[in-house]
């Protein structure tokens, strides 16, 4: 029993210092952007590795989820005889929710693992370390233009996302099911509230979203056991705290927003 | 070799500022003194309840290499990275050019690493850049060079240790020693004031350790730098080493030059410099004895 208590004690505690070194780690990473100002080559060129290569992946699944809301939202709002709010339906669900919450769960998945497990090989092989020796802060010339290039890739695969997703609505129940085009657009021109869908959903949650997800990756490489084990730990830690992160905060975020 | 004079103007473009490391630090000659250039007093450091270093003593004389030997796990490198104040001790100072290097501030600490090298014993070369741009990064990053200048400077490097023209390969292209060498072409990049060897011999063919031994002499006397060697290999060290130290159970067991050291009297330094397997440190981990193991009754 006290063997329970002792190891649930040092458990907790664990937890918690690992929460701290996190917190400690995101302020250090927020004071080296200046550099950044300096160097923006920097920031561009991991927006490339994480934002432009993860788009194919963001492309097709925004194409499918739409396709899919298309099909479903047609086969409920028809047995009302509702079907030309076929398009307000599909675009509020990706604006609000679908859009951020998918393509963040998807980002998470493909960039922020790659960051984590990038960042976690290179102290595992003492990049990191070398870096440190040639009086380049590591903090500043690798974590910081990650960590920033993430914030600014997030929203917009959220915002390319949910148009690719529009145009699948609109080729499953216009192209496929008979909706009028006319009334898709329409109804979603006069529906579609700027600040209230567009800011909220896609800007909003795409920039939370985006900063959460690259703390933890950006995070855990760097705090990895310096092993080939630790870094798949550290990888597969990436994606589930940030998967349960995204869940949580956009039910926090839904709630401050629209209620 | 000319690389040399450009970066000793250079060293002293770095050190300007108030905020930086202080002058008389850096303006010291490079030429062989009395006074070290680096002094470790009394030093102690701690790995959980395992004491790796017990109050040793240690200097490096300046423009000389010296050899600091000992079996695995004595934390040879735990104390290069103790002089590089990438770990802090828990009592004892450690100077290099008179300076405390764990009292220095972070801006003044990167400027004293500036005129530090390092050798890690992995290489430790960064993988998604070219060999060039391996040994260019440093000086990309703290010298604001001429394209045309950083080009000359590097490939004169990558020719120093007979790689000008793997310049374009990857290091994942490249054998451990090659690797090694593209990494000692990074050390010296900056033309540091030291550099510090990492194991620089431990998994090496015998001609790829051939070179190494006989690079690390000729940068040693042609730079006028300070060398510091961290290894287990005996006889390859001896063969270049100035000045030997012996470390074993987080203390200093010896020290002198390689020749004193063969005729040493101590056990322990007689055991690691004839490699003898019999002697004071044990051949096994810290265990209860055999048959306890062997009579326990497994669940």
């Amino acid at each position: 029993m006290i063997d329970l208590l002792a190891d649930l004690g040092r458990g907790s505690i664990a937890v918690f210092q690992r929460l701290g070194r996190g917190h400690l780690f995101l302020l250090r990473v927020l004071a080296s952007l200046g550099t950044l100002v300096v160097r923006p080559g920097l920031i561009i060129r991991q927006i490339w590795s994480t934002g432009v290569q993860s788009l194919v992946i963001i492309v097709i699944s925004g194409t499918f989820v739409g396709m899919v809301l298309g099909l479903q939202g047609y086969n409920t709002l028809v047995t009302f005889g509702a079907e030309e709010s076929l398009g307000l339906v599909v675009a509020k669900s990706l604006l609000r929710e679908l859009g951020p919450v998918i393509a963040a769960l998807l980002f998470a998945g493909r960039a922020g693992t790659a960051l984590t497990a990038e960042i976690g090989f290179m102290k595992a092989t003492d990049q990191l370390s070398a870096m440190e020796m040639m009086a380049v802060d590591p903090l500043k010339r690798i974590v910081a233009p990650r960590f920033v290039a993430a914030i600014v890739a997030m929203p917009l695969l959220a915002a390319i996302f949910t148009a690719v997703g529009v145009l699948g609505g609109y080729f499953c129940g216009v192209g496929l099911l008979g909706v009028d085009a006319g009334s898709f657009w329409s109804q979603m021109q006069t529906k579609v509230l700027l600040m209230e869908d567009v800011v909220n959903g896609v800007v909003v949650k795409g920039v939370v979203f985006g900063a959460v997800i690259s703390w933890i990756a950006v995070f855990e490489g760097y705090d990895a056991v310096p092993t080939s084990e630790g870094v798949s730990a550290a990888t597969t830690r990436t994606v589930v705290h940030s998967s349960l992160a995204i869940l949580g905060l956009d039910f926090i975020l839904t709630g401050l927003m629209f209620n | 070799m000319r690389g040399a004079g450009l970066a000793s103007t250079r060293r002293f473009a770095y050190c300007a500022g108030p905020e930086q490391m202080p002058q008389h630090a850096l303006n010291s000659t490079r030429a062989s003194t009395p006074d070290p250039l680096v002094r470790i007093r009394d030093l102690h450091f701690r790995r959980g309840k395992r004491a790796i270093f017990d109050g040793i003593d240690l200097e490096i004389p300046r423009g000389r290499i010296t050899a600091i030997l000992g079996p695995s796990g004595t934390g040879k490198t735990t104390l290069l990275k103790l002089i590089g104040a990438q770990l802090a001790p828990a009592a004892g100072t450690v100077e290099f050019n008179g300076v405390n290097v764990h009292r220095l501030s972070t801006p003044a600490l990167y400027t004293l690493r500036k005129h530090l090298g390092m050798l890690f014993q992995s290489g430790a070369l960064l993988t998604d850049l070219t060999l060039f741009e391996n040994v260019a990064f440093p000086l990309r990053e703290h010298a604001r060079l001429p394209e045309p200048m950083l080009r000359n400077l590097v490939l004169m490097k990558l020719e120093m240790v007979g790689l000008r023209g793997a310049r374009d390969l990857y290091p994942r292209e490249l054998s451990g020693g090659m690797a090694r060498r593209a990494a000692l072409a990074r050390a010296i990049a900056l033309d540091p004031m030291m550099i510090m060897y990492d194991e620089p011999f431990s998994g090496q063919d015998p001609i790829s350790m051939g070179i190494l031994v006989r690079l690390i002499k000729q940068l040693n006397d042609a730079l006028g730098t300070t060398s510091v060697l961290v290894s287990h290999d005996v006889a390859e060290t001896s063969t270049i080493a100035d000045y030997v130290y012996v470390l074993s159970g987080a203390k200093i067991v010896g020290r002198g030059t390689p020749a004193e050291l063969r005729e040493s009297d101590s056990p322990t330094v007689r055991q690691f410099m004839g490699g003898l397997p019999d002697g004071p440190l044990p051949f096994h981990f810290p265990a209860r004895p055999l048959l306890d193991d062997l009579l326990e009754k497994t669940p």
